[in-house]
């Protein structure tokens, strides 16, 4: 449906893009995640047509991207960064004007701007300048215009750019809404915006594609061993003991009152550990106040990924 | 063919919906008017236009760069050049539709014009030879395109509607000014490019009344080829 193959794209110097592969199928809603310049909006801009890629080849349901560039956009929506729109139109006329663009006729283009503008909740301000209303409203435009001639891929580079809370929410589930009839790219580098509305995550960074695939799948393979955090009542050598811990297993302190706080990494064998550390020390009649299994997050995988730290939880 | 009407339709009355566009249109009527209240309209004098021609041929300079230079420029600062160039359409009807915008409103612009030579035709006796009159509107129209077609490449290069207005200033000031220039020291070769390229003979001649077909082709040709030039220039921001 979407695809991207071997991509490389240099800005002079600047390697922006190093042969990036990824392939969307019918259906499916992506994220694209990665910190500021990691090459999400390169990859954006050459899958709409916008750039061309140096070296490799993009392609919208089997139209290239260059060479059959006309007939890709056509089967595209794209929502580019802060909705750019012409302040001076009203939101209907704006439609109006798109919807002519990409050839509707008269009939097709009424039904069109109206199950826009219902779908987009833009009902109550069709008929004022784009440039009076709030920035909310303005991508809730861009994102109507996108959507007019029903395309099968839509494209929404950092849709939630510069929204306050509320206007977040409300975008966040109206893209929710759209990506369940179409396949859908996100470009983000808002991890929990693409978490809620991506069922996978591509994540980017220095113009590599790092890692691809399911949250879960993300942290199977990418996250680091689960950690048990425990705080029991007894010095820090009778917890080691009770644990069967070395030193270098984990890092424990002596807190107030007699209680001591362990940090330890789970063995690979042993995800959870829970129920037979609590035995333990039910057994040694030591008192546990915490336990507390730590595991890998998105963000986890992401910040280590992106920054190239280590994945642990 | 479709989309280059609609990109032109919403161009032009892109022009009336911003100060720029009604105050480009007072100004020219401003001044022109004047022209032909204090040099056309007196007594005793031969019904002639070439007084409001030549000031309106001279208005054309700072007027027609004030109308290109935010045809793409505007589009490249606010991001609105990327819904654009991520629909369906050619980079040519893109050009295109911008240019036929701009010129409908040249052609607005000149059109409460025509009550000079309709004044005249009622006021003055003899009646005013139709002409030097209609072969006056054709340069004024000829020269605004080509001009129009020189902003268009200068809008397509840049960001800065400032840069656009200056570049497509100076270029027709050079077009202009070619003949004023001293060509003797210069090459014959090089002498024959400029003449070429000159402006002022061709508008010269219909000032005159002098409809030359050699020159309406010559018009239309750089016009054409400027607008491929603007295409080029839009293209190669792809691969920049």
């Amino acid at each position: 449906m979407v695809a991207i193959d071997r991509v490389h794209k240099w800005y002079g110097r600047i390697h922006a893009l190093r042969g990036v592969s990824f392939e969307l199928r019918p259906g499916q809603v992506a994220g694209l995640l990665g910190p500021n310049g990691a090459g999400k909006s390169t990859t954006i801009r050459i899958l709409t047509g916008l750039i061309p890629p140096d070296t490799g080849r993009a392609n919208i349901r089997g139209h290239d991207t260059l060479s059959d560039s006309l007939r890709a956009r056509a089967k595209l929506g794209y929502l580019p960064e802060s909705a750019p729109l012409y302040p001076e139109m009203s939101v209907r006329a704006y439609l109006e004007y798109r919807s002519r663009l990409f050839g509707m006729d008269r009939t097709v283009r009424r039904s069109a701007i109206g199950r826009a503008i219902e779908r987009c909740w833009l009902k109550d301000v069709e008929g004022r300048r784009v440039g009076h209303l709030s920035k909310g409203y303005r991508q809730r435009v861009g994102l109507a215009s996108a959507i007019l001639h029903d395309p099968e891929v839509l494209i929404l580079d950092e849709p939630t750019n510069g929204l306050d809370p509320t206007q977040i929410a409300q975008m966040r589930s109206l893209v929710r809404e759209l990506g369940s009839d179409r396949t859908m790219l996100i470009s983000s580098h808002i991890l929990p915006e693409i978490e809620q509305i991506c069922s996978r995550i591509l994540i980017v960074a220095a113009g590599e594609l790092r890692a691809d695939g399911s949250p879960a799948e993300l942290i199977a393979r990418h996250g680091g061993p689960a950690r048990l955090i425990v705080e029991a009542r007894c010095t820090t050598e009778k917890a080691e003991s009770i644990l069967g811990l070395r030193e270098s297993d984990a890092s424990t302190s002596e807190l107030t009152n007699g209680w001591t706080h362990i940090d330890s990494r789970c063995a690979a064998h042993e995800p959870d550990p829970r129920e037979r550390i609590a035995a333990l020390f039910a057994a040694a009649h030591v008192p546990v106040r915490e336990l507390r299994l730590v595991t890998s997050t998105v963000e986890d995988v992401f910040l280590a990924l992106a920054h190239g730290r280590g994945a642990t939880p | 063919m479709t989309a280059v009407l609609v990109i032109a339709l919403r161009e032009f009355r892109s022009f009336f919906r911003i100060p720029v566009g009604w105050i480009v249109i007072a100004l020219f009527l401003l001044l022109t008017g004047a022209v032909f209240a204090t040099a056309i309209l007196v007594p005793g004098q031969p019904a002639t236009l070439r007084p409001f021609f030549a000031i309106a041929g001279w208005l054309m300079l700072p007027v027609v760069p004030a109308i290109s230079m935010r045809l793409f420029s505007e589009e490249f600062r606010t991001g609105t050049i990327e819904p654009l160039l991520t629909s369906p359409i050619r980079d040519g009807s893109l050009v295109l539709g911008k240019f036929a915008g701009a010129s409908m409103f040249l052609l607005a612009m000149l059109v409460p014009t025509l009550a000079y030579p309709l004044t005249l035709w009622l006021v003055s006796d003899p009646s005013p030879d139709p002409g030097p009159i209609a072969a006056g509107y054709i340069s004024l129209l000829l020269l605004g395109m080509l001009a129009l077609s020189i902003g268009t490449v200068a809008s397509a290069c840049t960001s800065s509607q400032t840069l656009a207005f200056l570049a497509t200033l100076f270029v027709m000031l050079g077009m202009l000014l070619v003949p004023s220039i001293s060509t003797q020291s210069l090459p014959l070769g090089a002498q024959r490019i400029l003449n070429a390229l000159s402006l002022s003979p061709r508008a010269g001649d219909f000032a005159k009344g002098v409809v030359d077909t050699g020159h309406i082709v010559w018009f239309v040709a750089s016009t054409g080829w400027l607008l491929v030039l603007a295409t080029l220039a839009l293209q190669s921001r792809r691969w920049r």
